[in-house]
């Protein structure tokens, strides 16, 4: 007799706060009900293979973190700022103007007749079946926010959402956005996990995008760490005719880090570019899965993803891109690099391509590698430390994607948490 | 200034060096020539510090000091310098970058002050110029898309930068046409100075009529089989390896029938 597969405990289907717009309550409620057999993911889940066993949940987590008054971290912001502190979004921690023509709201905030358009939209930009943990979040927020840009609008300045956790007990959060952005709008949006507590805690967020023709949407997505924090999250993308969607990940390790990406191209035209740089050391763990669906002809996708391991970290890469029997005229690249830093380090970079439309460029190309001895004798031999020459070479896998991550000030961020990794990384260099 | 006494060194478990014997003295120029193969590059490799090459006996020492148990860093910052014969491609690392670090290490070591970039980039461009390398190379990676040309005036660029104490020479010569020939040596000879010894390896005789070295030593097998004035390169130029019983893949040791980058 096969053993009856282990189900998502019952525990992480209680949400708390029942402070929603009656819409949403009811999606959350219809979304619990289908999770009630999930099966969690195992070695022998496709989407899961070198990653559920680091998946470590337990029924002490399930609970919802209590929302916090204050962030532990008083992070300044060069933009405006929309503090998520437990997974929620906090009032008194978030600093941006009345702005005309984008309205930022929380679900609680919303009538029932807007709150019952957005339950009719929520997960529409992801595939329950291809992401099972983005269901896990919309049957367990306990609020979101909402952004939507009226046409044509532009906002100045980045938006900056930082999501912390203030773990000084076990618990989840369940943080969830759904960004509208109308006709030719334009945003820059910032996204930092940050945690400054010490308690296990399971961090299941979900940002959705839908642009509507000509909208412009840059996303930076920052995953800061934390060792205490197993953090599962889904980014899903809808892109209408010419419109442009830029997406810059970087992700540092922890016990266990996963991002799904999904971006669907549904207009013609459309164009998106995604960059990845992942960096992983100790026993860390960092797994990026991304789908670019082209479903409409004409339509541009670029991504570029670069993974770092050292130690004993393992880090994971699987990029599809789908390219429907319409979207004639395609253009998609893809490149993944990897760079092993340790012997005991370990990464898995899988590229699926499924093409069925005859007209198309289609490009990838993933190597593993490690330091080319050469190069690091070169740079010694012109007096360079060997641990700075280890850092130059490193920083050289990844420095075209820093350089391009369009605000100064988190790649200010970016930098100053890799060489902290270096410092550690190259420590016995 | 530089001693080296029976050195042995082998790669793979093969022995290429073996039993080199050679004294250069501030202010001399050597060159060392020979067939292919004959050890001019590791001989050249093991001096910087390349531990793909492993050392079985003999000894070398700098100013008195045992250079082989140095690191190839610390080797470089007591006055080492390889120009490569295959200079390393370091895309994502810039020229500029990769320059100023490295003359800040060695800045560091003699305890003065780092340069800031402005003042390094003075320094580069006037550099660059004397080399007649275009100053936008700067902003590109390390030896990125460079020609083989380039390659070799890059590494002239970082000698007269580094102003090192021992600059080594590996076939700085091979693949350059008539101008950079000219440019090259031009600026090894802005190399000499009393205080600086000169070894360059050279497969050809060609560089020598541009940089005329005080002594010719000649490398067959891992061996030096003979050492002498810069006639001796003349007539090896004239007669060819074969006159002193070496085996040699081309006819002649002149450059001139050949263009061969080896
Ligand atoms: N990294 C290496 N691995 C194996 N053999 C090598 C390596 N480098 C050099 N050799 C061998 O050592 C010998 C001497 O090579 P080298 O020093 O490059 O000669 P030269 O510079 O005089 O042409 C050759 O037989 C060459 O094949
Ligand atoms: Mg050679």
């Amino acid at each position: 007799m096969k053993p009856a597969p282990s189900l998502l405990s019952s525990a992480f289907l209680q949400p708390a706060g029942q402070a929603l717009p009656a819409p949403l309550l009811a999606l959350r409620k219809q979304r619990g009900a289908a999770l009630v057999d999930m099966p969690m993911p195992t070695r022998k889940t496709e989407n899961w293979k070198y990653s559920s066993k680091y998946l470590k949940l337990t029924d002490e987590m399930a609970v919802s973190l209590p929302t916090a008054g204050k962030t532990g971290s008083a992070l300044a912001v060069p933009g405006y700022k929309v503090a998520f502190i437990n997974g929620v979004m906090v009032p008194e921690a978030s600093e941006y103007p009345d702005l005309n023509d984008i309205l930022i709201q929380r679900f609680s905030d919303l009538s029932d007749a807007e709150a019952s358009e957005l339950a009719e939209r929520l997960d529409s930009t992801l595939d329950a079946k291809a992401v099972q943990f983005a269901g896990l979040n919309t049957a367990r927020f306990e609020d979101g926010l909402v952004i939507r840009l009226k046409p044509g609008a532009v906002l100045d300045q980045p938006l900056f959402i930082i999501h912390e956790v203030t773990a000084d007990a076990s618990g989840s959060a369940f943080p969830r956005i759904f960004v509208e952005a109308g006709r030719n709008s334009q945003v820059t949006l910032v996204e930092e996990f940050i945690s400054s507590g010490q308690e296990a805690v399971f961090v299941n967020s979900v940002t959705e995008f839908t642009l509507a023709e000509g909208a412009n949407v840059t996303n930076i997505r920052l995953s800061m760490g934390g060792e205490n924090v197993q953090h599962i999250g889904a980014t899903g993308v809808t892109q209408q005719r010419s419109s442009r969607f830029e997406s810059h990940c970087v992700g540092f390790g922890g016990p266990l880090r996963r991002h799904d990406l999904r971006v669907r191209l549904e207009g013609k035209g459309a164009e998106c570019k995604l960059n990845g740089v992942v960096v992983t050391q100790d026993t860390q763990h960092y797994d990026n899965h991304t789908t670019i669906e082209h479903v409409a002809p004409n339509c541009d996708s670029e991504e570029t993803y670069r993974n770092i391991a050292a130690d004993k970290s393992h880090a994971v890469f699987n990029g599809r891109i789908h390219i429907h029997p319409d979207a004639q005229k395609s253009n998609a690249n893809m490149s993944n690099k990897n760079l092993l830093l340790s012997t005991g380090a370990e990464i898995d970079t899988k590229p699926e391509l499924e093409i069925y439309a005859d007209d198309v460029k289609c490009a990838h190309g993933a190597t593993i590698g490690q330091l080319d001895k050469e190069s690091l004798f070169y740079l010694v031999s012109r007096g360079i430390g060997l641990r700075e020459a280890n850092v130059l070479l490193t920083m050289a896998f990844i420095n075209e994607l820093v350089a391009q991550i369009p605000v100064d000030a988190v790649k200010d961020t970016v930098q100053i948490r890799l060489n902290q990794f270096f410092d550690q990384a190259f420590q016995e260099v | 200034m530089l001693s080296i006494k029976n050195l042995h060194a082998s790669v793979e478990g093969k022995e290429i060096l073996k039993g080199i014997n050679l004294e250069i003295k501030a202010g001399e120029v050597h060159a060392i020539m020979g067939p292919n193969g004959s050890g001019k590059s590791t001989l050249a490799q093991v001096l910087a510090g390349n531990d793909a090459f492993e050392v079985t006996s003999g000894s070398v020492t700098m100013h008195g000091e045992d250079l082989l148990e140095k690191a190839t860093e610390e080797r470089a910052r007591d006055g080492v310098f390889l120009a490569f014969q295959y200079p390393v491609e370091i895309p994502g690392v810039s020229n500029l970058q990769f320059m100023r670090t490295s003359v800040n290490a060695m800045r560091h070591h003699r305890g003065e002050s780092e340069m800031n970039a402005a003042e390094f980039m003075k320094m580069a461009r006037e550099i660059s110029k004397q080399v007649d390398l275009d100053p936008a190379f700067l902003k590109r990676g390390v030896n990125e898309g460079f020609s083989g040309g380039e390659k070799k005036r890059n590494e002239i660029m970082q000698a007269l930068m580094l102003q090192p104490k021992l600059a080594i020479l590996d076939e700085t010569d091979s693949g350059l046409d008539i101008d950079a020939l000219k440019v090259v040596s031009d600026g090894v000879n802005a190399l000499r100075a009393e205080d600086r010894a000169i070894l360059m390896v050279t497969h050809y005789q060609r560089l020598l009529d541009h940089i005329v070295p005080d002594f010719v030593h000649v490398l067959a097998e891992g061996k030096i089989v003979k050492s002498g004035g810069r006639e001796l390169a003349l007539e090896l130029e004239e007669r060819g390896y074969a006159w002193l019983g070496i085996k040699d893949d081309e006819t002649a040791a002149s450059s001139a029938l050949s263009n061969s980058a080896n």
